[in-house]
């Protein structure tokens, strides 16, 4: 395969809820160990794109290519079987379950196979997810936690680290810092840069246009369920933020109609 | 100076372990002080081998309730059917031998099938259509009454003859002959329980060899011995007080069986771990592939067919079907389930805790009616108990937040 084909290519994507028009037509394109930032302000479409992606919802209309390859994706499952993680915003876990088992829940390792009865193999999944919890440096002191017992900062990076387990080609993080204290934050996007030097490729999406200034190689910036910006992220941060908000609040749009480039 | 820090540690070791298990543990200490209790106020009577042979016996058809009960709580969900659906296929049992003339082996079978049926019922209710199943098994609590007085309005009480089915009830396994030691022990009783034992044993020390061979954190070398001492003699004690009367009972056998089998699934397998997740945080498991509606039919097929199982102790115990069997069973398994440390906002809860829940309540009652307390103060004393536990478990659950 090319170096240059990209991990995800999504082409024309159209999306409606009745009357409500929340994607008219968006093209994405994630390239190998990227960090793409989805920025736009609320009702923008961000979510609903991601949720596109993830198998949550079927568009309208629109391709979606996975390393090249059309991609048929009607359901969560699909996505995951094509490699596409999402972590969700309210944190997927299961607080009664230790670490362990949440990194594991639904792709849990069996031992034996008694019938239909799948026995577990629990030491295995213990020293895997300890071992993936060492490779990402996450801190926490043993994987046999309930995750009900972590700080909010820890749950996250659980809720994470299980989103890129499974030979993960494409992360997606929907608001990965929201609700975190700041020293949480730090750890979070610690850990997204952490992931990036692994080789995964990733798409965050934060109101946060620091953590996107910090973690990004790029960024897109969507505006009523279009397309208005696709740059690299360059500059300090003060100019940054003064070009962003720019494209947010419609002052600015790379991709208008009769727009010279 | 060295022996001291040693135990300064191993008292530090002890609480930690003890604050991490505080439900688990705080019910055992329960169960042996109310134990304790009532063998002193009976003057010994309580824990004499006839009367804890009894007491395991009467809370055979309750403890198979609540080890189905537990499951049902941990998805969040409740069943208030099991009671009159346990009496209604308890009489259907009886009609299957005595109209029917069905062999004992072919009857149990067909009963417990139609029990996972009734359980499959609630379960489309429940998962399809969506019905709280509070509301559902409310329904099903009434219906089931109804079936059970329609199947005995013409004959009333429906006494079976069948000795092998009444066995379940009331009979023991069988003693090897008599080889001249000690006499009047049932001495088949003493080997499984030393089997038993020893197999803890072997087990224990296997698992924490694999456990040390990974390098993760286990038991101090001297809590490991302590739990294997104190299990070893709980299963000792109960052992010999059974080998003193007439040794294991059929109804104690078919508990163990229900409740090795659940544990182990619960524990060890991947159903088992899913029924957790799905109790835990049933959005997330769903987001995790695990189909919340498959583990839902599961759950209550298997609280259908233990419900079935509990009819057909019952009935034997009583070798008759009568048209009040079953009445209020449903709550008696709830509480089992709440004193054994199962939460009320589900997601947790273990089999073997809804047992000693299903013991303690049992207990109460056959200790204060050996002191001959009146009923009246017998239902107090147990709404006391209920209410404990539970505020013990959201007490301990807020901490934990």
């Amino acid at each position: 395969m090319p170096e240059d084909t990209p991990v995800v290519e999504m082409r024309n994507i159209k999306k409606s809820f009745a009357a409500v028009r929340a994607l008219r037509g968006v093209d994405l394109v994630l390239h190998h160990n990227e960090v793409l930032g989805l920025v736009g302000d609320n009702a923008a479409g961000k979510s609903t794109l991601m949720k596109v992606l993830s198998g949550a919802y079927i568009p309208d209309e629109g391709e979606i290519f996975i390393e090249g390859k059309k991609a048929h994706i009607i359901n969560p499952w699909d996505a995951r079987r094509l490699g596409i993680e999402m972590v969700y915003q309210d944190l997927a876990l299961a607080n009664n379950l230790d670490v362990a088992a949440n990194v594991f829940l639904g792709r849990e390792a069996v031992s034996a196979q008694l019938g239909s009865i799948s026995v577990m193999d629990k030491r295995h999944m213990e020293q895997e997810t300890q071992l993936l919890l060492d490779r990402l440096k996450i801190d926490i002191s043993s994987v046999r936690l309930k995750v009900e017992s972590l700080s909010g900062g820890q749950r996250q990076a659980v809720a994470i680290a299980r989103a890129t387990a499974f030979n993960t080609k494409v992360t997606i993080m929907d608001e990965p810092t929201a609700a975190l204290s700041v020293a949480a934050i730090g750890k979070v996007l610690d850990l997204v840069r952490e992931l990036k030097a692994h080789g995964c490729s990733i798409i965050v999406i934060s109101h946060r246009l620091e953590d996107i200034y910090q973690v990004s190689d790029r960024m897109m910036v969507l505006r009523h369920g279009r397309k208005v910006c696709d740059c690299p992220v360059v500059g300090d941060i003060n100019e940054f933020r003064e070009r962003v908000v720019a494209y947010i609040i419609g002052a600015r749009d790379d991709f208008a109609e009769g727009a010279i480039d | 100076m060295h022996a001291r820090m040693l135990k300064m540690s191993f008292i530090k070791d002890a609480q930690k372990i003890f604050q991490q298990n505080i439900r688990e543990y705080g019910m055992y200490i329960a169960m042996f002080v109310i134990m304790a209790i009532f063998t002193i106020t009976t003057k010994g009577v309580f824990i004499s081998s006839r009367n804890i042979g009894n007491l395991i016996n009467q809370t055979g058809y309750i403890a198979v309730l609540a080890v189905g009960m537990t499951l049902v709580i941990v998805i969040r969900h409740i069943d208030l059917q099991v009671g009159f659906l346990a009496g209604f296929l308890g009489a259907v049992a009886a009609i299957a031998l005595v109209s029917w003339h069905l062999p004992v082996y072919a009857s149990i079978p067909l009963v417990l099938s139609f029990g996972v049926l009734a359980g499959l019922l609630t379960a489309f209710l429940v998962a399809q259509m969506k019905i709280p199943a509070f509301v559902a098994t409310l329904a099903g609590m009434l219906g089931y009454r109804g079936a059970l007085q329609l199947v005995t309005m013409g004959t009333g009480t429906i006494v079976i003859p069948d000795a092998a089915f009444n066995a379940i009830g009331n009979g023991f396994i069988p003693d090897i002959p008599d080889i001249g030691i000690l006499p009047g022990v049932h001495k088949l009783t003493l080997i499984l329980g030393v089997l038993a034992i020893l197999l803890f044993i072997i087990n224990a020390i296997n698992d924490r060899r694999k456990t040390q061979a990974y390098n993760f954190e286990v038991l101090s070398m001297d809590l490991f011995i302590i739990k294997l001492v104190f299990v070893s003699a709980l299963v000792g004690g109960i052992t010999w007080v059974l080998a003193g009367y007439r040794g294991l009972s059929w109804t104690a056998a078919v508990v163990l069986i229900v409740v090795l089998v659940y544990d182990f699934i619960m524990s060890q397998t991947v159903l088992g771990r899913h029924i957790y997740a799905v109790g835990g945080n049933p959005e997330a498991a769903e987001l995790s592939g695990i189909s919340v509606k498959k583990i839902t039919y599961v759950v209550f097929g298997s609280m259908g067919m233990l419900s079935a199982l509990s009819g057909i102790l019952f009935a034997s115990r009583l070798q008759s079907a009568t048209t009040t069997a079953g009445t209020l069973f449903e709550l008696d398994a709830i509480a089992a389930a709440f004193v054994g440390g199962v939460s009320v906002a589900g997601g947790v809860g273990k089999v073997v805790g809804s047992i000693i829940g299903a013991l303690v309540m049992m207990s109460l009652t056959s200790g204060m009616n050996l002191m001959g307390i009146d009923i009246s103060y017998q239902y107090i004393v147990r709404a006391g108990v209920l209410a404990a536990a539970v505020i013990f478990d959201v007490a301990t659950h807020n901490r934990g937040k």
